[in-house]
Parts: structure tokens; C-alpha cells; sequence
């Protein structure tokens, strides 16, 4: 076993001028796991992920991808990582075929088979010029270069933007066939919180530059939760709304029969039920959308509901 | 071969639970038949797009529960359940089933003789559904 684990962050911090877009982030990316970083727009996601490939040298704390440090050994990490940038870095004028002898001159271990079988599994033309291809093709192209190089890391950086649904699919079918094949660790960013909800393993939620949430998901999604009851006229508002203490409320408007949590446990829900002697009827599972936007809706005052 | 299965990730029940029960499902009702083969992790996962360790544990804890069966080399099939096992299975299902129905009924208030007729209805409303007599109310 492996303990090392293939991406560290700790205690980065990223400035621009007097601006701190990452503030002493510290996160770990495991091997095998599918670790996805969620934000709003400039919560300094970007700015983390240009560290960890050695893209930007951070002000203060460190990075590094299988124990090298990113900064210095950039070069030997990306021998073993590849990444699906935001914005295509393809030439625009290139086309898929075009592009695979370079690809092998770059990448010894770079296999142009796997290669043409994913741009035929995809349906991507080989003769077409990167330009002229749709978004969702473009995408496909670029994951199907990242992928036959077979990586130990996989950095996806938002990559379903701007893509349709069938596109979408496509794309995770894809990704998750790879990890059911090779195990690959992966790190994505992304703003399509739908999709990846079956995917990943680990979230972190970052807000101004600091993580609000580091956890699985699993262990997210079952303290995030809302509670339903029986009305009851014999029991005051108050009473409910000290007894909801014991399961961390979120959002509670008093004279409603619900209310959203962040600490949910059964010993919690007890205690809850017994407290305010109110009959529980359901306890609903929050879909990542709503916990991200109870996470990160108010923030920065900007309003969103 | 394919299997009809659907998991929502934003159901209340883990999706490696989902995954489980809708094979239970399947089994329990025959439409996947002792002996035949259920998909590869792979596959369901591709088709479900859910990452495959969390396929994985759901055909895992089928197999301890002695569901399935995985040949070395060959996949992954639905074991020859005794015909006790498979009705056992049924009625579990059924009474978790009539469970969720009596909580939806007790929240509401309503009683078993209210419940009983909701139940007497769905029953016309399906068996007669199914002759395309239903006026699409």
C-alpha cells in the first residue's frame, strides 16, 4: 500500500498584487481516488491547480504531485500527468491526426491506438481542423490525447463547460471507463455538480480562497439533510428551534415543518425528537447542488438565494 | 446483456444501496434469472456513470449476501438461489415496501381503512391500466 499521497497542498497561498486568491489551503488527493474541487468563480480553484502542475510558483506554502515538489520538478511530474485544460491548448489549425506523431516524440509511453480507438469511439473526424470542430468535440479530442498517454494523474479543469448533455455523458462514460480500468487518481474542477455526483469520491468546497468542506462524499451527503415532521400546535416554535441544535440547522424558518441540517446523525435525530416531541417523517438526502449553494450562497454577499 | 437499473444521486439512499436493491429487485422478480449473468463493473458503471469502486462494493455485498457469484475469469452471475431464498427475498421486499406506505399513510393521518382502499384503487388502476382502459386521469 501507498500512503503517499499523489497531490499535496499545504498551507499554499496565492497572491496577486495585494489580492489573496488562495489562502493556506492545505488538501491531500489520495491514490485511486476522484477527489473534486468545487467554487464559485474566483474562489481561487484556478489559481490551485496552476500550482499543483507547476504553472505558478506560490507565494508561500508548498505543492507537489507524487512527492516532487511542482515548482521545481514540473517536468517529471508531467511525464506521469495529464491534464484537460479549461481553455483547449490544442493548435487551432491542427488536426487529430496531425497531432499524433507529435504526441509520440513528446511521450515515449504515448500510445497512438488507444488514441484513434477513443476519437472513433467518440466519433470525432481525424482530418478536421481543431477550429472547426464543435466544443464537444474539442473536449473529446483533448481527453483522448490525455488519456493515451495512460497517467498516473488525471487534472480535469471544468471540463464538461460549455458542453451538451449527450456531450456530457459522453465524456463521463469515458472517464469512468478509465478509472474502472486503470485505477487512474483523479483531480477535476468543475461547475456541473449534477454529474459528478456519482463520480467523485472526495469534495473540498472552496470560498475565498479557503476550504470550506475536505471530505467524501458520502459522509457530506449524509450529515447534509432535510428534516420533515408532523406540525404540531402543542409544540412551540422555540422548542423546535432550540431542539434542532443537536443536528447543526442550517435553515430553519420558524412555523414551517422542515428543516435543512449539516450535522445529521440518528443519535442527533433522537435526541431532536425526543427534545420537541414532534413525529419525524422523512429525512431527505440533499442533492451536491443545494448543499454547494447552502455552502456558498452568501458568501460574499452577493447575493445568491 | 443489459439490466434495467437507475440510480438518482440525489435520492436519500447511498447510490452503491441503490445499485444493490435494484439488483435484489431484479432477481427477486426473475427478471434476472439464477445463473445469468449481470453486468461487469465496468459496464454498469460506464452506463450509469457512477465511479466504479462504489459499483463495486454494491456487487460486493451481493456476493457476501450470497446473490452473486463471481467466476474467476468468466464474470459475474446471479447465483442459484433455493426457491426459499427467492420467496424470502419477495416478502422482504414487499413488507419494506408496505412499510413505506404506512409512514406516507401515518403522516398523513390517515387510517388503515383509508390506506387499504388507496391500495384497493392503485391495484384496479394498474390491472385495469394495463388493458389501456385507464381514462388518463
Amino acid at each position: 500500500m501507498d500512503a503517499e499521497p499523489i497531490v499535496r497542498l499545504q498551507d499554499l497561498t496565492v497572491r496577486y498584487g495585494r489580492f489573496t486568491a488562495v489562502n493556506r489551503l492545505s488538501l491531500e488527493v489520495p491514490k485511486g481516488c476522484v477527489y473534486a474541487l468545487l467554487g464559485r468563480n474566483g474562489s481561487g480553484k484556478s489559481s490551485a491547480v496552476r500550482c499543483l502542475l507547476g504553472q505558478q510558483k506560490p507565494a508561500a506554502g508548498d505543492a507537489s504531485v507524487f512527492g516532487l515538489d511542482s515548482w521545481r520538478r514540473r517536468r517529471r511530474i508531467m511525464e506521469r500527468t495529464a491534464v484537460v485544460p479549461e481553455t483547449p491548448d490544442v493548435p487551432p489549425t491542427a488536426t487529430a491526426e496531425a497531432l499524433q506523431p507529435f504526441m509520440q516524440r513528446v511521450s515515449p509511453q504515448w500510445s497512438p491506438a488507444a488514441y484513434i480507438s477513443r476519437l472513433d469511439g467518440f466519433g470525432v473526424p481525424r482530418r478536421t481542423p481543431f477550429r472547426r470542430l464543435s466544443k464537444g468535440q474539442q473536449r473529446q479530442l483533448t481527453l483522448a490525447l490525455a488519456l493515451a498517454g495512460s497517467p498516473e494523474l488525471l487534472v480535469l479543469d471544468d471540463p464538461t463547460l460549455g458542453l451538451d448533455a449527450v456531450a456530457r455523458r459522453s465524456l463521463y462514460e469515458e472517464l469512468v471507463g478509465e478509472l474502472a480500468d486503470r485505477g487512474t487518481t483523479v483531480l477535476m474542477t468543475t461547475h456541473d455538480l449534477a454529474g459528478v455526483e456519482g463520480i467523485a469520491d472526495r469534495v473540498g468546497v472552496l470560498a475565498g480562497g479557503s476550504l470550506l468542506v475536505d471530505e467524501p462524499l458520502e459522509a457530506l451527503k449524509l450529515r447534509w439533510c432535510r428534516i420533515r415532521w408532523l406540525p404540531s400546535d402543542a409544540v412551540p416554535e422555540a422548542t423546535i428551534g432550540h431542539a434542532l441544535r443537536h443536528l447543526e440547522p442550517h435553515a430553519y424558518r420558524p412555523g414551517t415543518d422542515h428543516a435543512v441540517v449539516r450535522g445529521f446523525t440518528a443519535a442527533g435525530l433522537d435526541r431532536f425528537r425526543d427534545e420537541a416531541r414532534l413525529e419525524v417523517t422523512g429525512v431527505d438526502c440533499l442533492p451536491l447542488e443545494e448543499i454547494f449553494i447552502a455552502l456558498c450562497g452568501g458568501d460574499n454577499g452577493g447575493g445568491a438565494s | 446483456m443489459s439490466i434495467v437499473l437507475d440510480v438518482d444521486p440525489a435520492a436519500a439512499a447511498p447510490i452503491w444501496r441503490q445499485i444493490e436493491d435494484g439488483v435484489r429487485r431484479l432477481v427477486a422478480s426473475g427478471s434476472l434469472p439464477p445463473g445469468a449473468a449481470v453486468p461487469s463493473v465496468r459496464e454498469l458503471a460506464r452506463s450509469l456513470r457512477v465511479n466504479p469502486a462504489t459499483v463495486s462494493k454494491a456487487y460486493q455485498l451481493l456476493s457476501d449476501a450470497g446473490l452473486l457469484v463471481v467466476r474467476r475469469g468468466e464474470g459475474t452471475f446471479v447465483a442459484e438461489l433455493e426457491s426459499g431464498a427467492r420467496d424470502a427475498e419477495r416478502a422482504r421486499l414487499l413488507a419494506e415496501g408496505a412499510t413505506r406506505l404506512v409512514a406516507v399513510a401515518r403522516s398523513m393521518g390517515a387510517t388503515k381503512a383509508e390506506t387499504n382502499r388507496a391500495v384497493d384503487a392503485a391495484w384496479r388502476e394498474f390491472t385495469e391500466g394495463g388493458e389501456g382502459t385507464k381514462d388518463g386521469r
